[in-house]
């Protein structure tokens, strides 16, 4: 295969304008348009993007992902919904407000102490499915005691 | 505005039928893909609606109303078939010098402009391009036009992944950037998934399934719960397919997922759309049309089992 | 606009066919000047050659024709495949290779539409080989001029001098187009298209020249032995008392003499023929034998080329019509 112009390995962005790019995880479970949702809040939480920070533009994700440009629509128009990003006409979509930033030092003692229930819970005999198992009910059974007294909160995820 | 309507439309070669009873009406704005097994009469439909081929039995109609293969048709219409087929000893410039020669419609500084983008050079003969260069020249032509139409028969058949991906990649950005409608075939339902959000089904000669991804996928559920059982969930629900275990089944049901309660005893999972095709597929008897409930009632009564 | 644009796209895609055609034709006009002026030189002499009457002069004009008529026999043998191969390698590729290929998926889905294309093809090659064999018919004209002068047997509607002069051979080679298009669309694979197309005309010509071109007009039937130079003998033939003279009857008659007819045209003198027996022909006829010809003056020629250029003209554009009306119905 003879290849007309050759190019660097990133030395372009796929996505140009915005500060991150979309990818997709063909194995994930969750529909495409969830997955650019929650790369956007995860980006947000992350601090690659910040208010006024550009969401890649339908038509660069659309060529870079090869995905239904409606699907990406979908999502912008989720976030919009859930008050993140605002589309203005002929310019794009921006980052509107910020998810509630944990700081960097609170993240690091929260991240110590899970480290820690998961020795206790190996030592208990407990396996990585059991582990699993246990943190999603208990955050199911979280969810119910606060969701019944506030709707859905952002920075919950 | 419908992008193809057909009433009762069939297509025969000799005393074989390809196509029969084949009724759609697809919507704009869409990208539809077009399902099925080889031999299904996939091609045959694609035809039909590029007018290619001309009906047997009923009618078919393209970009409200138009005859399929009228001038106005062809006009609004852009094909791709399955080898993209191109002149071998005309470089990419003279192939678009042809189709500008050839149509009303033609964006000559895209066309170039989107050669250089994907790396073709314009001297380049057709015939000493790569199946992903070629494929890519195709396309350029087509979109070139400005169609409100992109019909493409196969077009990932003979390309390598990355090609592939380019392809699909570019088709999505032009429905991006100009709306353009786009009908594509494929044998291979897993590389349609992420870019589809219409489908039709089609099955030894027939359609067995026409509609929106989303309505579609809406209104089917797997349950999985005992074998034991199935009957009295027949009973409630029209079941699509069934995979039995000794003890333990899956069973695709239709159901309208956003507002019908699971049936005590089984678990609910979301459908792919793979999953879905395939559960069809297997039951040549069962079809989910969008239309008169009938066409629905008549075939779940076969189907309860 | 629209036309100029679908003429480009012809150009552009058949441009060496076109160019093929010139070349096969300049090579051919080639050859018969090359030829052709020699023996136009030495005709000059035959020509210049005073009286005309003279035996000395007879005798230059037969030397002439003996010399070169074998030659021009052949070459105009070789001739006749000129509109066969015309037709079979303009015509039959034209459409069959759209066919062949798949690019007629392309073509026929683009907003100028089938009908139009095909007849965008097909107009601007029908004229150009038309074009060609007109100017190549006038070349073999000039070739054969001497001979034609000089009095050869073979006059200008014999079968193979006939159809490569006058207006024939455009209206041979149009048809052999036309023929070679329709095969390439009824087929739809070049090389198969080409060898149908070949034995179409073939056959076509074949029985155009034994069984119909002889009758255009009502033959001259005569019993004098001396028929007009140049004329077209279809039939010639002994009788007697009202009955088909057998070889072994003109044999008899011929004893006395010592004559043997080898064929009924052909007569070999032994030892003891009288040395001024003189023609076997007048003798025969003086015994009670009739020789009956049926002939095509040559007077008739143009008369014959304008009936055979007219029907075939018209068979031409019935199968241009059928070709186009084929490409309408085609389906995928």
């Amino acid at each position: 295969m003879t290849i007309d112009q050759p190019s660097r390995l990133g030395s372009k962005p796929s996505q140009p304008g915005s500060p991150v790019a979309f990818r997709l995880d063909a194995a994930s479970g969750l529909p495409t348009y969830m997955q650019l949702v929650q790369q956007v809040e995860h980006a947000l939480r992350l601090g690659y993007l910040k208010p006024g920070d550009q969401l890649p533009k339908v038509r660069d994700v659309v060529g870079s992902l090869a995905v239904n440009p409606n699907t990406v629509l979908k999502a912008y128009h989720h976030l919009e919904t859930k008050g993140l990003v605002e589309g203005l006409p002929g310019q794009g979509t921006f980052i509107r407000a910020t998810l509630s930033r944990v700081p960097l030092a609170e993240l690091t003692e929260l991240r110590r102490s899970l480290l820690a229930w998961l020795v206790t819970a190996d030592a208990a005999g407990l396996d990585q499915d059991g582990m699993v198992a246990l943190v999603t009910s208990a955050m199911h059974e979280f969810r119910e005691h606060r969701g019944a007294a506030s709707g859905e909160r952002k920075g919950v995820a | 505005m419908n992008v193809v309507e057909t009433s009762g439309l069939g297509k025969r070669y000799g005393s074989a039928w390809a196509l029969r009873e084949c009724s759609l009406t697809i919507p704009a704005g869409h990208v539809v893909a077009l399902v099925g097994p080889n031999g299904a009469g996939k091609t045959t439909l694609l035809n039909l609606v590029v007018g290619l081929a001309a009906p047997s039995a009923g009618i078919v109609t393209v970009l409200d109303g138009q005859l399929a293969g009228s001038p106005a048709a062809l006009d609004g219409i852009a094909f791709v078939a399955q080898d993209m087929p191109l002149y071998k000893n005309l470089s990419a410039a003279d192939m678009v010098h042809m189709t500008r020669n050839l149509n009303r419609r033609f964006d000559d500084s895209y066309a170039k402009a989107r050669l250089a983008e994907v790396g073709i050079a314009l001297e380049r003969k057709a015939g000493k391009m790569s199946g992903g260069q070629q494929a890519q020249l195709a396309l350029t032509l087509a979109l070139a036009r400005r169609p409100n139409l992109l019909v493409l028969d196969e077009p990932m058949a003979m390309l390598d992944p990355l090609a592939r991906h380019d392809f699909m990649a570019s088709v999505m950005a032009a429905v991006a950037e100009d709306g353009v409608s786009v009908i594509l075939s494929s044998h291979v339902l897993t590389e349609l998934e992420r870019v589809a959000d219409y489908l039709v089904l089609v099955s030894h000669g027939s359609i067995q399934a026409a509609g929106a991804v989303e309505d579609l996928l809406a209104g089917h559920r797997l349950l999985t719960g005992p074998a034991s059982e199935i009957d009295t969930l027949a009973g409630r629900l029209n079941i699509v397919h069934a995979q039995r275990g000794e003890a333990q089944a899956h069973v695709l049901v239709r159901t309208d997922a956003r507002t019908d309660s699971v049936p005590p005893g089984w678990e609910a999972h979301p459908v792919t759309l793979e999953e879905l095709s395939l559960a069809y597929l297997r039951e040549p008897g069962a079809a989910w049309l969008p239309g008169p409930a009938r066409s629905r009632a008549a075939h779940s009564m076969e189907m309860a089992n | 606009m629209p036309w100029r644009r679908m003429a480009w796209v012809t150009w552009r895609q058949h441009r060496f066919a076109l160019a093929g055609i010139v070349a096969v034709f300049g090579a051919a006009a080639t050859y018969l000047m090359v030829t052709g002026l020699p023996m136009r030189a030495a005709y000059a002499a035959v020509a210049g050659c005073s009286p005309s009457s003279s035996d000395i002069c007879r005798q230059a004009a037969t030397e002439f024709l003996s010399n070169y008529a074998p030659g021009v026999g052949y070459t105009l043998g070789l001739l006749q495949a000129f509109p066969a191969l015309v037709g079979a390698f303009a015509g039959a590729p034209l459409l069959a290779r759209e066919f062949e290929t798949g690019t007629f998926r392309y073509a026929w889905t683009q907003g100028f539409g089938r009908t139009r294309w095909t007849l965008g093809k097909l107009a601007p090659l029908a004229f150009m080989v038309t074009v060609v064999a007109i100017a190549f018919s006038g070349v073999v004209s000039w070739y054969l001029q001497p001979i034609v002068d000089a009095g050869d047997n073979n006059g200008p509607l014999y079968p193979t001098v006939f159809d490569l002069t006058g207006i024939a051979l455009a209206a041979w080679t149009l048809t052999a187009f036309a023929i070679g298009l329709l095969a390439g669309t009824l087929v739809r694979r070049v090389v198969p298209a080409m060898f149908a197309a070949l034995a179409l005309w073939a056959g076509l010509a074949f029985v155009t020249g034994a069984f119909l071109r002889p009758h255009y007009q009502a033959p001259v039937v005569t019993t004098n032995p001396n028929i007009p130079i140049g004329a077209w003998v279809i039939n010639q033939g002994w009788f007697k008392d009202g009955n088909p003279a057998s070889l072994d009857t003109i044999n008899r008659i011929l004893t006395p003499v010592d004559v043997r007819a080898i064929t009924p045209d052909l007569f070999q003198p032994g030892p003891s023929t009288p040395a001024n027996l003189g023609d076997p022909v007048q003798y025969l006829i003086q015994h009670g034998l009739m020789l009956l010809t049926t002939y095509q003056p040559a007077d008739r020629f143009w008369t014959f080329q304008w009936i055979e250029s007219g029907w075939l003209l018209a068979l031409s554009l019935v199968l241009f019509v059928v070709t186009v009306w084929l490409v309408r119905r085609r389906a995928a």
